[in-house]
């Protein structure tokens, strides 16, 4: 019965080609543009690191010694907080212990001079960070080794680098035993390892969220960093009693929050335990309450972060929105001419019943000749979709050039089309099926 | 009237299919106007300066721990250099230009020193070397130009003795002094008595470096400065009319006979900063004057289609009502009346559509509210498209013979 139902669809298809050839396109329109901004919005949303993300979280600490700042007297400026805390903390969070692994985190910029001083990348991303962060952020090493906590704390100047950077100054992949300088610093390369830029570059939100071309290139243990007077690009906030001359570039992390703190966490209970010890941390801050603040500390996953931070642009979800309106639109055209076109042929589906054909064999004749239509339509989707994304990548905006389709998209294409075509094919192959054979037979 | 609408009841589940894409059609559009005309007026700012013949450049790697004579001096050499190239009527540095989103400089000032009541912030100071208003093409309307003692060392975000002169646009004045001449006015750019300053000019217009919600459009004030004082500031150089395009080329050569260490990081025509500037605003304009192609074209072939379906079904009809004295032009109106009535029902719902979406995309997506007025002009597109859509198929109907009566049944 199916198989004689889906000749009768293809029969069908053939039977009106104009009609055929207008769903069709109709459908390739809808779901190629929905697609497109679905491929972009699955690949901005995407988790960072799979099976690593999930054990991550950002542990926060206000010890600034300052009022809170009142944002909103600044004419409803809302500043970004990163969450950042001043060395002390970092040290001491550090010293603890308390997760499985733990790193400070912080962006600086830097240029990057070969020993010799014949090859430069000037002002560069580089991570100064601790021991912990390679094998916590799943960073792989092509050569020699990453440096030691021992090393942190004897605050050595080595350094990782990855292959990229490898070859521009030292023309060679493994640099190990190299020597590159930073300010008036030479920092030996102990390792090598894969370009490594997460997407989003979640531990670092304030150097820029997404990057079509990579993010830092060179890993440094923070102490030799801030020995070599490099210093966090910026900070969240600073003690009160710190004054410099310049009112501008205040980062010290001594003085100033600015210090990514991750910690690795893999049992809930690890997470209770952690976040009870930075309650307790922060309410041993004597210092704090002439301030006026309460006892704040905080714990994010990854996926909370990303979602506080709001890093999913808002154009994209609403192109996807403006899409998905497209495709509905669509598909009302759809079935508009769908449903005009079974109910053309109201005296064959007259004969067909008369004949003893049950409703249920028509209907699913013509939800079959819908879905038909509907795959047609997705086969053609899928070099619209990808001529989409091309014209997407060119955009130029920092997030754009990473529209891939990827084979969990592919896939989600063909359902989608199939959805369409059961959806659209619904109401007319309904409208079609309840027609009154012997008034048809009469007709016709 | 009424016959068409008891025959548009046999034929509901078009019709209502019709109704719906018609409404979704009339919301989107409405409101992708109302987008595109909003960032249409947007980028017609005038930007206060001389568009068309400026022309600025950056370099990096000298200025790294210089002392403050010594930057003066190596600027000055440049600037010197820059001014004899051919073509160039004058050269100034300055830390930021209208529109270029970069090294924007924004602070609270303040009526008395330490009075943070009435203090207006996020305010954008712009600082310019000797003769930054007439490179630039600042246009005053009040006062005069700085004079040539004016121009200090002061950096806003150090500890410094502020300029005696200073000139806000006319926005930041209404803002600063409501109903007040501006001219002679102290302003205090920091908390302490020692930052005071007096206003000798008032700009007619001069656009922030960006335009944002925080900064506004034009709350900015002028600052005389030395070289130094710029820090990651550019040189402005402005050129001939005809002059500009090979000033651009030739700017490095003579720069780096100046100094060859340096790198001269950007270098840019102003006319194209500014274009790149609405870069995103063109980009999504584009994105949805496609979108509503699309939409328009797919809302008019659905009305074909079913309009040629219903011909084609009523074949017999038409030919009854024409044999008992119908005439053509009867006939097509009423495939018109039908179809407006249709359309009429599809932009009722579409206008209610198009007023939640506004609302939503408001609470959203920081957009204004959609004013009424352009409630109809989707609607007047909406109707002209189904006129026209339906055209085709009303004309074929109206050629049906009378004679087809006749035949079958």
């Amino acid at each position: 019965m199916f198989r004689y139902n889906l000749e009768l669809a293809l029969r069908g298809l053939r039977g009106f080609p104009k009609s055929t050839v207008l769903v069709v396109l109709t459908v390739a329109l809808g779901l190629s543009a929905c697609m497109t901004t679905l491929a972009l919005l699955h690949v901005l949303s995407a988790d960072p690191l799979p099976g690593r993300s999930e054990h991550l979280y950002l542990a926060w600490v206000d010890t600034v010694l300052a009022k809170p700042f009142n944002y909103q007297s600044l004419n409803g400026v809302t500043q970004a907080n990163y969450r950042r805390i001043k060395l002390a903390d970092a040290q001491a969070l550090l010293a603890a212990h308390r997760a499985v692994r733990q790193a400070v985190v912080a962006d600086m910029a830097a240029d990057e001079i070969s020993a010799d001083g014949k090859h430069a990348q000037r002002s560069q991303l580089i991570l100064a960070t601790s021991a912990d962060f390679v094998p916590m952020f799943g960073v792989a090493l092509r050569y020699g080794r990453n440096w030691t906590a021992a090393e942190d704390a004897a605050h050595a100047p080595v350094v990782l680098i990855d292959t990229e950077l490898a070859q521009k100054l030292f023309g060679t992949v493994n640099a190990v035993g190299r020597r590159v300088r930073l300010r008036n610093t030479l920092f030996q390369v102990v390792g090598v390892i894969a370009p490594y830029a997460p997407q989003p570059h979640f531990y670092g939100l304030d150097s820029g969220v997404f990057s079509s071309d990579g993010g830092e290139n060179l890993y440094l243990p923070y102490t030799a960093a801030l020995d070599a007077g490099l210093s966090p690009r910026r900070a969240d906030g600073c003690d009160a009693s710190y004054k410099t001359a310049s009112r501008l570039g205040l980062s010290d992390p001594t003085h100033c929050a600015s210090l990514g703190f991750w910690v690795q966490l893999d049992t809930p209970q690890q997470v209770a335990a952690y976040r009870s010890y930075l309650t307790h941390y922060v309410e041993q801050q004597k210092a704090l309450s002439g301030f006026g603040k309460p006892a704040t500390s905080q714990l994010f996953s990854v996926a909370q972060w990303l979602k506080l931070q709001h890093v999913v642009p808002d154009s994209v979800r609403l192109n996807v929105g403006l899409a998905g309106a497209f495709l509905l639109l669509c598909m009302l055209n759809v079935a508009g001419l769908l449903a005009a076109r079974f109910l053309h042929r109201s005296g064959e589906t007259g004969i067909r019943r008369a004949l003893g054909a049950p409703r249920r064999a028509v209907f699913q004749q013509y939800l079959l000749e819908a879905a038909a239509v509907s795959m047609l339509g997705g086969v053609l989707a899928l070099p619209l979709t990808l001529l989409g994304l091309w014209i997407l990548r060119r955009q130029g905006s920092d997030f754009s050039g990473l529209a891939r389709l990827d084979p969990l998209m592919f896939g989600g294409l063909f359902a989608m089309a199939l959805l369409v075509g059961v959806l659209v094919g619904l109401l007319p192959a309904w409208r079609a099926s309840a027609v009154e054979p012997a008034l048809q037979v009469k007709s016709a | 009237m009424h016959p068409i609408i008891s025959a548009l009841k046999h034929h509901k589940t078009a019709v209502i299919l019709m109704v719906l894409e018609i409404a979704l059609t009339c919301a989107i559009v409405s409101n992708a106007i109302f987008i595109i005309g909003d960032r249409l007026a947007a980028m017609h700012v005038q930007t206060g300066v001389a568009d068309n013949e400026l022309v600025w450049a950056r370099s990096s790697g000298l200025d790294q721990g210089a002392s403050a004579a010594s930057a003066t001096s190596r600027a000055q050499a440049d600037l010197a250099a820059l001014r004899t190239m051919p073509g160039v009527t004058s050269a100034v540095m300055v830390n930021s230009l209208p529109l270029s989103n970069m090294n924007s400089w924004g602070a609270c000032v303040q009526h008395r020193p330490g009075h943070t009541k009435d203090q207006v912030c996020n305010v954008i100071f712009y600082a310019g070397t000797q003769g930054t208003v007439k490179t630039l093409g600042i246009k005053l309307v009040q006062g005069r130009d700085f004079l040539p003692q004016e121009y200090v060392n002061y950096f806003p975000f150090d500890n410094m003795q502020a300029p005696p002169a200073v000139m806000v646009t006319r926005s930041l004045a209404n803002r600063l002094w409501p109903g007040k001449d501006p001219l002679g006015q102290p302003l205090f750019l920091g908390d302490k008595a020692g930052d005071v300053t007096h206003v000798v000019g008032v700009v007619g217009h001069l656009v922030n470096p960006s335009i944002n919600k925080y900064n506004g459009v034009e709350r900015n004030l002028l600052l005389p400065v030395t070289a130094a004082a710029v820090r990651g500031g550019m040189y402005a150089l402005r050129t001939a009319p005809g002059a500009r395009d090979a000033t651009l080329r030739d700017l490095p050569k003579v720069l780096d006979g100046v100094d060859s260490r340096r790198i001269i990081t950007e270098r840019h025509s102003y006319a194209q900063t500014v274009k790149d500037y609405f870069h995103d605003d063109r980009a999504l304009i584009w994105l949805l004057l496609l979108v509503i192609g699309c939409l328009l074209a797919l809302s008019a072939l659905g009305v074909v289609g079913l309009s040629s379906f219903w011909v084609q079904q009523r074949t017999h009809q038409i030919g009854i009502r024409r044999a008992i004295g119908a005439t053509r032009r009867d006939i097509m109106l009423y495939f018109q009346t039908e179809n407006f009535l249709i359309v009429s029902g599809g932009i009722a719902l579409g206008s209610l559509c198009a007023v939640v979406l506004n609302l939503f995309l408001m609470k959203h997506y920081e957009l204004p509210r959609l004013p009424l007025s352009y409630l109809p002009i989707g609607a007047l597109v909406l109707w002209a498209l189904g006129q026209l859509a339906v055209l085709g198929p009303a004309l074929r109907a109206a050629a049906v013979p009378p004679v087809v009566a006749t035949r079958s049944v």
